[in-house]
C-alpha cells in the first residue's frame, strides 16, 4: 500500500543504454511538482544539459501521471510526456505531448506515477511493466509494424487488459511528426520519433494494485458527485446545442449534441440520446458526440457510441461505423478519435463534391484515422494539413519536386477530393519516401527551412493559423482576444491550453459569463464577446495567468484540460456557477495533503515557471519578449481592412498586444521588458536554486 | 475419515431437518418433508441453513445449502456501455476507499479491448477493437447450489439479509482463492492487500456501480436466475470437498 493517497508512490527509471531499471520515491522527490508535466520539467531541468538534441541518447522522455490518475475523479485519463521537442524550430526546446486512454490508470495500478526513459537501446526493445515486474525486451519482431499490430501482438502476450503505448513506422523512422499511441486512438504528438531514437518501440503496462484515497470514502464520493454535477459536455460546454425542455439557453456551437431524436444509429438497436438533463448523472455519456460536432448530423446514423479515457464520463472519442469504407478502401468499418485525429484525413482536402458534411468527408476521416493511427503520424494540430494545402495551392509542391516524383502522386484524385489519395501520401510520410513526404514529416519550421521558404510568409496567412517556432495557434486571438495571444506566446509548441476557451465558449449568454468572470478574475471586463473585442485590461492578464497555471496543474494532477477548469456549470440553480476550487478539493481529499485553491495554484505556477526557466536556460537568452514570446502578423490583420476592436473583427492592435504582454509579465512577477522572471519570483515559488543557476548565467529578469 | 464425515453430515441433517420443519411450519407447511421434497418446492425454498443457525456453519464437511434466493441483482445492457470504468472505480473507491479495478465486483476492463474471449480475432471480436460492444460481467447471486460458497472450505461465503446477497465474511476468509476457481463467470475478486476474497454484495440495495454509470447501462432489479442464460467464462476447477460432495449427491441424485 502506498504511503500517501493519490500517488502510486514510485517513479520508474529505465536506462536503455545499460538496461538498468530503478525507482525513486515520488512524494519525497517530486511532490513539489505533483507529477505529469511538473515531473517532466523537473527531470529535464536537473538532468538534461542545455544543447542536448531531441534524438541524442542524453535526451530523456518522461511519462508523467499525477495523483488523480486512476482515481474516480472525472476526466483523469491523461499522461503527460515531456522531452526535448523535435519539431520545435529553429532550436529544439522542452515541450510536452499528452495522451488520454488507459495508460495513466494502468501505470498507477502497476505502482508507478511516472517513467523516466534514458539512454538508447542497442537494438529495438519494448518495456513491459506487469505490476512490479519491469523488463526490457527484444522488439525486433515488432519493428516495422504499425501501432495496431504491435498492440495486438503484445496484448496476446500479456493478456487483454494490458495497455500498450506504441510508436508506428513514423516514430521508428525518426519522423518528427510522429506520435506514441495507446488504447486504439489516444496519442501524444511529437514524441514518437524521440522514442524511435532510443529504439523504444512500446511500453506495455498492466497493474492490479490500487490508488488509495486518503480522505474518508463518503467524503470522496460526495466530492466526486459534486464534480460530476458540474460537468458540461466536451470542452466544458455547459449548454446544449439545441433547445431542450430543461434548458434555459442553447448554443449551436456547443459540443453538447445529445437530444431526443439524435440516435446512436449504428448501435444495435439504435439508442436515443434523450434530453440529457444535467441533473441526471446517468446520462452524461450521451451529451457529447464529436463526430456529429465535426461531421454534421449525418454522423448520427453511423455513431456506435462514445468512447474515451479511464474514468471519464464525457466520451469525446466517438466511435463510428461506416460500412462503405470496408469495400471501398479495404479498411475497418469501425473507427474512433476526436478533433484533429478524427479530422486527420479530411483536413487534407479543401472541399468535397458532396459538401463539407457529406459521405466523402466522413470516408476521408475513416481513411485518415486508420492510417495515421497505425503508422503513428502526428498532425501538429492540423498544421500538417494546412501546410500541405498551402504548398499545393501556391504551386510550391510542383516547383520543388522533380517531375518523376510529382507525377508519382495521383493529383487528379486529389483534385476530386478522393480519400484514396491518402493511401499515396500518408505512408510515404511515415516511411520518409520522397522529398515531399520527407519535408512534411519534419514539421513546419524545418520544412520551411529545408525548402528555403519564408516563415514570415506563413505568419501572415490567416488561413494557415501558424504561430511560431514550427507550431500553430491553439485557441488564440481569434477566440479569446489578448488572453489567447498571451497563452499562445508561452510554449515551444502549440500551447494546448483550454482553460480560457473552455470558459468563453461554454455557450452561456455574455452577461452570465461576465458575472462569473468578475467573480473569478475580479472584473467582468476580463472577457469580451467574440468579434466584439475591447482593448487590454488587467482582468485579461489575470485570466491568462490563471489559464496557464490551471493548464499546468491539470497536466500535473492528471485532470483533462480539454474539460476543466470548472468555473461554469450547466446548473441554473447555481446561477451556472461551477466551482473554481474543484482541483484543490480533489487533490486534498485524494492525497490527504490539504491545500487551498490558492496554495495549489502556487504549485501550478511553480510548474509553469520551471517550464519558463528551462526555455530561458536552453535558449541561452533572457530576451524572451523579442526572441520567444512572438506574435504572428495575422493576429493584427483583418482581411477586410477594418479597424481593430470594431464589431465583427477578431484582429488586435499591435500596441495593445504589446501592452497586454507587459501587463501579463507584471502579473507574473517577470521583468516587464524582457519577459524573464525575476529572482524573487523564483524564490517566492520555491525555486531559489533555479534562480541561482540562471543568475550565474545572467538569465534573470 | 469418510465415515466420520458421514456421521457429521447425518447429525447435521437431523439438526437441519428440525430447523426446516420449524420454518416450514411457520409457513403453514407443517407436513414432515424429506429434504428432497423440500427442494422441489422451489417457490418456497428460499431459506438458508446458514442464516438459520450460526452453529451449523461450523465444521468443514457439512453441505452448504444456501436456499434463500437473493432479493436483488445488477443487470447490464452491453449496448449502452461506453467503457469508462466508472462502475469499477465507484465499486472500489466508495466501498474500499481505494481505486482498484482489479478487485471490482463488476468486471468490465477484461472485456473492453477484445470482448469476453480475450483474444483479438479481427472485427468479429467484441470490445473497442471489435464491433464496439462491451460486456459488463456481474455476479449472478446464484441460486442453490452457489458454486463459490460450496467451494469455500471455511464457509466464508454467506447469505446477508435482508437482500440475501452472497457475501464474503472477511473474518472467515483465509485467502485460499478456492472460490475464485469455482465461479463459472469468474466473478470473485481477491484483494491481495488484505489477503481476502471479495464479491458483489449489492451495496445494501444501492449499488454504487449502477449509481455511477454515465450511460444508464446498469440497473438494479429484482433477482432473477441468469445462471442458465449467461454463458460461463471458465470451467470451474475448484473441487468440492468429498464429504460435501457426498451430501450433495443425496439430494441431487435422481
Amino acid at each position: 500500500m502506498a504511503k500517501h493517497g493519490g500517488w502510486a508512490g514510485k517513479v520508474l527509471r529505465i536506462d536503455l543504454s545499460t538496461g538498468r531499471i530503478s525507482s525513486e520515491d515520488t512524494v519525497e522527490k517530486y511532490k513539489d511538482v505533483l507529477g505529469g508535466t511538473g515531473l517532466g520539467y523537473k527531470v529535464l531541468w536537473e538532468e538534461v544539459a542545455p544543447g542536448t538534441k531531441p534524438f541524442d541518447p542524453a535526451n530523456k522522455i518522461v511519462f508523467g501521471t499525477g495523483p488523480l490518475a486512476g482515481t474516480g475523479a472525472p476526466c483523469n485519463g491523461r499522461t503527460a510526456i515531456t522531452t526535448l521537442w523535435p519539431t520545435c524550430w529553429p532550436k529544439p526546446l522542452v515541450a510536452s505531448g499528452h495522451m488520454g486512454g488507459q495508460f495513466a490508470a494502468e501505470l498507477k495500478y502497476a505502482g508507478y506515477d511516472g517513467i523516466i526513459i534514458e539512454g538508447k537501446a542497442d537494438r529495438p526493445v519494448y518495456v513491459s511493466i506487469m505490476d512490479k515486474k519491469v523488463e526490457i525486451k527484444d522488439a525486433r519482431h515488432l519493428w516495422g509494424q504499425g501501432i495496431r499490430r504491435t498492440t495486438v501482438e503484445l496484448s496476446q502476450q500479456f493478456g487483454p487488459e494490458v495497455c500498450v503505448a506504441a510508436i508506428g513506422q513514423a516514430g521508428e523512422n525518426l519522423i518528427p511528426m510522429s506520435v506514441v499511441m495507446n488504447a486504439y486512438s489516444h496519442s501524444a504528438g511529437g514524441v514518437g520519433a524521440v522514442m524511435g531514437s532510443k529504439n523504444l518501440k512500446a511500453i506495455a503496462v498492466h497493474g492490479t494494485g490500487s490508488v488509495t484515497i486518503a480522505g474518508k470514502k463518503e467524503e470522496w464520493e460526495k466530492l466526486v458527485k459534486l464534480h460530476l454535477s458540474l460537468l458540461g459536455a466536451n470542452n466544458q460546454h455547459v449548454v446544449p446545442s439545441s433547445p431542450q425542455p430543461w434548458a434555459e439557453y442553447y448554443s449551436p456551437g456547443s459540443r453538447w449534441k445529445g437530444s431526443r431524436g439524435n440516435k446512436w444509429g449504428a448501435s444495435e438497436p439504435a439508442i436515443d440520446t434523450g434530453i440529457c438533463d444535467p441533473h441526471d448523472l446517468n446520462t452524461i455519456a450521451y451529451r457529447t458526440n464529436n463526430a456529429a460536432f465535426y461531421l454534421g448530423d449525418i454522423a448520427w446514423k453511423y455513431t456506435v457510441r462514445g468512447n474515451g479515457c479511464t474514468g471519464c464520463p464525457i466520451r469525446c472519442h466517438t466511435m463510428i461505423k461506416v460500412p462503405s469504407v470496408a469495400a471501398k478502401y479495404g479498411i475497418s468499418e469501425v473507427g474512433m478519435n476526436t478533433c484533429g485525429g478524427l479530422n486527420f484525413g479530411r483536413s487534407f482536402f479543401r472541399k468535397f463534391p458532396d459538401g463539407a458534411r457529406g459521405m466523402t468527408s466522413m470516408e476521408a476521416c475513416m481513411v485518415g484515422m486508420h492510417m495515421s493511427d497505425d503508422y503513428g503520424l502526428w498532425c501538429n494540430y492540423s498544421q500538417l494539413q494546412r501546410d500541405f494545402l498551402k504548398l499545393y495551392e501556391t504551386g510550391i509542391i510542383k516547383n520543388k519536386l522533380g517531375e518523376k516524383e510529382f507525377n508519382s502522386y495521383s493529383w487528379d484524385k486529389y483534385e476530386k477530393s478522393d480519400p484514396s489519395f491518402l493511401f499515396e501520401l500518408l505512408p510515404r510520410i511515415a516511411l520518409k519516401q520522397g522529398e515531399l513526404a520527407t519535408a512534411l514529416g519534419l514539421g513546419t519550421g524545418y520544412m520551411l527551412e529545408t525548402w528555403s521558404l519564408s516563415e514570415e510568409e506563413w505568419k501572415k496567412d490567416n488561413r494557415l493559423s501558424y504561430w511560431k517556432m514550427g507550431h500553430p495557434k491553439h485557441h488564440a486571438s481569434e477566440e479569446v482576444g489578448q488572453c489567447g495571444v498571451i497563452i499562445n506566446t508561452q510554449y515551444n509548441r502549440d500551447p494546448q491550453c483550454h482553460s480560457h476557451c473552455n470558459f468563453t465558449r461554454n455557450g452561456l449568454p455574455l452577461e452570465l459569463q461576465k458575472r462569473l468572470a468578475a467573480e473569478t478574475w475580479g472584473t467582468q471586463d476580463a472577457i469580451d464577446a467574440l468579434g466584439s473585442y475591447t482593448p487590454m485590461n488587467i482582468g485579461k492578464a489575470r485570466m491568462a495567468k490563471w489559464s496557464l497555471i490551471r493548464k499546468e496543474l491539470h497536466d500535473s494532477l492528471s485532470l483533462c484540460n480539454w474539460m476543466g477548469p470548472w468555473v461554469a456549470s450547466p446548473l441554473k440553480e447555481r446561477g451556472y456557477r461551477g466551482d473554481d476550487s474543484m482541483e484543490s478539493m480533489l487533490y486534498s481529499v485524494a492525497t490527504g495533503d490539504p491545500k487551498s485553491r490558492e496554495e495549489l495554484d502556487r504549485v501550478g505556477e511553480r510548474i509553469f515557471l520551471l517550464h519558463r526557466a528551462l526555455t530561458i536556460r536552453d535558449m541561452g537568452t533572457k530576451e524572451m519578449s523579442t526572441q520567444h514570446d512572438t506574435v504572428p502578423e495575422w493576429v493584427y490583420n483583418d482581411q477586410e481592412k477594418r479597424p481593430a476592436y470594431t464589431k465583427g473583427t477578431t484582429h488586435l492592435g499591435r500596441d495593445d498586444v504589446k501592452l497586454a504582454m507587459g501587463m501579463f509579465y507584471e502579473e507574473m512577477g517577470w521583468d516587464k521588458t524582457t519577459g524573464a522572471p525575476r529572482a524573487e519570483t523564483y524564490r517566492r515559488l520555491g525555486l531559489a536554486k533555479v534562480a541561482e543557476e540562471l543568475g550565474k548565467k545572467g538569465l534573470l529578469g | 475419515m469418510l465415515r466420520r464425515g458421514g456421521a457429521l453430515i447425518m447429525n447435521h441433517y437431523e439438526e437441519a431437518q428440525k430447523l426446516l420443519g420449524k420454518v416450514l411450519g411457520s409457513l403453514g407447511l407443517d407436513d414432515e418433508l424429506s429434504r428432497r421434497q423440500f427442494l422441489k418446492l422451489s417457490g418456497f425454498s428460499i431459506i438458508g441453513i446458514t442464516a438459520l443457525g450460526p452453529g451449523l456453519a461450523k465444521g468443514s464437511a457439512k453441505p452448504l445449502i444456501i436456499m434463500e434466493q437473493a432479493e436483488g441483482i445488477v443487470l447490464a445492457d452491453p449496448t449502452r456501455c461506453v467503457g469508462c470504468r466508472r462502475c469499477e472505480l465507484a465499486c472500489t473507491e466508495f466501498n474500499d476507499g481505494k481505486a482498484q479495478p482489479s478487485i471490482s465486483r463488476i468486471k468490465v476492463n477484461r472485456n473492453i479491448n477484445f470482448g469476453p474471449k480475450g483474444l483479438y480475432t479481427g472485427r468479429d471480436s467484441l470490445g473497442n477493437w471489435g464491433n464496439g460492444l462491451i460486456i459488463q460481467d456481474l455476479c449472478k447471486q446464484c441460486p442453490h447450489p452457489v458454486p463459490c460458497a460450496n467451494a469455500c472450505p471455511n464457509d466464508a461465503i454467506v447469505v446477508k439479509p435482508p437482500l440475501n446477497a452472497r457475501v464474503v465474511d472477511p473474518d472467515r476468509c483465509v485467502g485460499c482463492k478456492m472460490c475464485q476457481k469455482a465461479c463459472p463467470w469468474e466473478m470473485l475478486s481477491f484483494d491481495s492487500e488484505k489477503n481476502k476474497a471479495t464479491k458483489c454484495f449489492l451495496c445494501d440495495g444501492k449499488p454504487k456501480c449502477v449509481d455511477a454509470c454515465p450511460a444508464s447501462a446498469l440497473t438494479y432489479a429484482s433477482w432473477q436466475d441468469l445462471t442458465e442464460k449467461v454463458p460461463p467464462r471458465a470451467v470451474p476447477t475448484a473441487v468440492l470437498p468429498p464429504a460435501k460432495a457426498a451430501a450433495c449427491i443425496d439430494c441431487h441424485k435422481k
